[in-house]
């Protein structure tokens, strides 16, 4: 499962790491490389995330189902597959929508992985 | 400049006579006991039970979903203790591994388009000659042809007839 996070993550330049964490930012499945950012990898800013996913689909537009956050030299691209979210760590000059298009390549993996995590 | 004013009780009026501080809507808080069922709740248990149970499921329903939907920027503090997530992304690893053995990669689509591995060097490389690109265009023009002078030649008939008397 690692080696095919590695096959997307070389699909699109600019990608540094992929994340499937749970709520709590414990990650589930994670491929990084060594240029991904280590503070954007820890449980405290994912968790963050998620609480923020949440919290957004309580402004009356709907369930929030992906967030995208542009900084400077990083973007961070979540998608809220509850219980598990996927986020992946790009460079800047990455190319977004590519980045978006990967959520139809990992939902076959997401779904096996919900099945791992639901149990506990 | 002066100040009208008294302080007396107005005792000229009976009691009971509308004045001009005559309440309209009469006492709220007398108008409460005048409701129909309030005065069975103070007279003792004739309320029914069940329509007390309705609306304590009502208000439990309706705090509930005010709970849900209220945005509470400050609940974001919440803070895994170290060992418990190193105890979840161990037995996270243990089940993933478990199901990574059942996994099967999806199928990519088939796609005319392929990756080079070394896009700079074959752009960069040397055409074909033309030579060989004219012996391409004449050998496929000499199928093309062959191919339109393809004909059938009728040899023998195709129905025979049987010797049936």
């Amino acid at each position: 499962m690692k080696k095919y996070l590695h096959e997307i993550m070389s699909q699109i330049d600019g990608i540094h790491a992929v994340l499937i964490t749970d709520r709590d930012g414990v990650p589930v499945l994670k491929a990084a490389t060594e240029s991904a950012p280590e503070l954007a990898l820890r449980p405290g800013f994912l968790t963050t995330v998620g609480m923020a996913t949440d919290q957004a689909g309580k402004l009356g537009m709907g369930k929030s189902q992906r967030i995208a956050c542009i900084y400077g030299k990083y973007q961070v691209i979540h998608f809220n597959r509850f219980p598990l979210m996927v986020s992946m760590i790009a460079s800047s000059t990455a190319n977004t929508g590519m980045l978006l298009g990967l959520e139809a390549e990992l939902s076959s993996l997401v779904q096996d992985l919900k099945a791992a995590v639901d149990v506990i | 400049m002066g100040c009208c004013f008294s302080n007396d009780d107005d005792k000229g009026s009976q009691v009971g006579d509308p004045h001009e501080r005559t309440t309209l809507l009469g006492n709220p808080v007398s108008n409460s006991s005048t409701r129909p069922g309030c005065d069975d709740y103070g007279s003792g248990m004739k309320y029914p039970h069940n329509q007390r149970a309705d609306e304590q499921s009502a208000l439990n329903r309706i705090l509930h979903e005010t709970a849900t939907n209220v945005i509470d920027v400050s609940a974001m503090n919440s803070h895994l203790e170290q060992h418990e997530y190193l105890d979840r992304a161990r037995q996270y690893n243990q089940r993933v591994a478990a199901t990574a053995q059942k996994y099967t990669y999806p199928q990519k689509r088939p796609s005319l388009l392929l990756d080079l591995p070394a896009t700079e060097k074959n752009l960069s490389a040397s055409p074909i000659p033309q030579k060989d690109l004219k012996l391409l265009k004449s050998a496929c023009e000499n199928a093309v042809n062959a191919l339109q002078e393809i004909k059938v030649q009728h040899q023998e008939e195709l129905v025979v007839q049987f010797g049936i008397p």
